[in-house]
C-alpha cells in the first residue's frame, strides 16, 4: 500500500516549513486580532488577553520566519496549553464541545517543532546557521 | 539559543506519534458525534454529505489513531480536510480566523505532514505490518 509513498520522506523537510509557516500564520492573526483589530477586531479583555495578544505576535512572526524556532515554538506549546486547560477545559472534557479543538492543534504542532525544528525553510538555517 | 534544545531531534519519532495520536482522537470525535451524537451532538445539519464525512472522520480517526497505513490515510485526510475548508469556510471570509475553518485548516496540515513523515516510532505499521 504504502510503496507509492516511498521517497517522499526526504520532502518532510520542506513540508514541514509549509506546516510552520501556515500555523504560525493563523496564530499570528489571533494577536492581530486584540492588538489592531485585523481581520476583525475582538472584543477588549483583561490584561491576560493582551499578554496572549503579544504572545500570538510576537510568536507567530518569529515563527513564521523561522527564527529561534525551538524556543518559541516551545513557549507557544506551552501557552496553547495554559489557554486549553484554563479555558477550555473547565466547559466539557472533550475538544468537540469544549471549542478547544484548535488550541490542541496548535498545541501539538508547536510540540513537535520543539523536537524536529523548523524544517528547510527558515532563518535559523539560512541566517543563524543553526538547525 | 538551541542549546537546551540540542539532542531532542531523537526524540522527534516519539513526539510525531504522540501528536498523531491526539490528532487523530480529535478528528474520530467528529464522526462519532454525527453517528452517535457522543460526546454531544452534532454541530450540523445532517444531510447525505455529512454522513459520508462521518465515516472518513470514522474510519480514518481510527486508523490513523492506531497507526495503520498511516501515510494512504493521511493523504485521504489531508484532502478530505482541504475540500471542507474550500466547500464550506472559505466562502464566508478569507480568515480562518473569522470563518471557523482554523481547525479544518491545521487538521489538513497535519496530516499534510504525515503523509510525508509517516506514523512515528509507535504506530501499527512499524510495530505489526513491519513497513515505513
Amino acid at each position: 500500500m504504502t510503496s507509492f509513498f516511498e521517497g517522499w520522506e526526504k520532502w518532510s523537510p520542506q513540508i514541514l516549513s509549509i506546516v510552520r509557516i501556515m500555523a504560525a500564520l493563523c496564530f499570528l492573526q489571533h494577536g492581530l486580532q486584540k492588538y489592531i483589530g485585523f481581520p476583525s477586531a475582538t472584543p477588549p479583555g483583561d490584561i491576560l488577553h493582551y499578554v496572549q495578544g503579544a504572545i500570538e505576535v510576537a510568536g507567530g512572526i518569529l515563527l513564521a520566519l523561522g527564527l529561534w524556532t525551538r524556543p518559541v515554538a516551545f513557549i507557544m506549546a506551552g501557552d496553547m496549553a495554559v489557554a486549553y486547560f484554563t479555558q477550555h477545559m473547565p466547559r466539557s472534557f472533550f475538544p468537540a464541545l469544549n471549542g478547544g479543538d484548535a488550541a490542541i492543534l496548535y498545541c501539538f504542532i508547536f510540540f513537535y517543532i520543539v523536537f524536529v525544528g523548523g524544517g528547510a525553510w527558515s532563518l535559523d538555517r539560512k541566517v543563524l546557521r543553526q538547525e | 539559543m538551541t542549546s537546551p534544545f540540542a539532542g531532542l531531534e531523537r526524540y522527534a519519532p516519539y513526539a510525531l506519534s504522540i501528536v498523531r495520536i491526539v490528532v487523530a482522537a480529535s478528528f474520530f470525535e467528529f464522526g462519532l458525534e454525527k453517528y452517535f451524537d457522543f460526546p454531544g451532538p452534532a454541530h450540523v445539519d445532517m444531510t447525505p454529505i455529512y454522513y459520508v464525512q462521518g465515516i472518513i472522520e470514522i474510519v480514518g480517526g481510527f486508523l490513523l489513531l492506531i497507526g495503520a497505513f498511516t501515510r494512504v490515510v493521511a493523504f485521504i485526510l489531508s484532502g478530505d480536510m482541504a475540500v471542507a475548508y474550500f466547500m464550506i469556510y472559505f466562502p464566508r471570509s478569507f480568515f480562518p480566523g473569522q470563518n471557523g475553518g482554523l481547525s479544518a485548516m491545521l487538521y489538513c496540515f497535519i496530516f499534510l505532514y504525515m503523509v510525508f513523515a509517516g506514523g512515528g516510532a509507535w504506530s501499527v505499521d512499524r510495530s505489526i505490518l513491519k513497513q515505513e
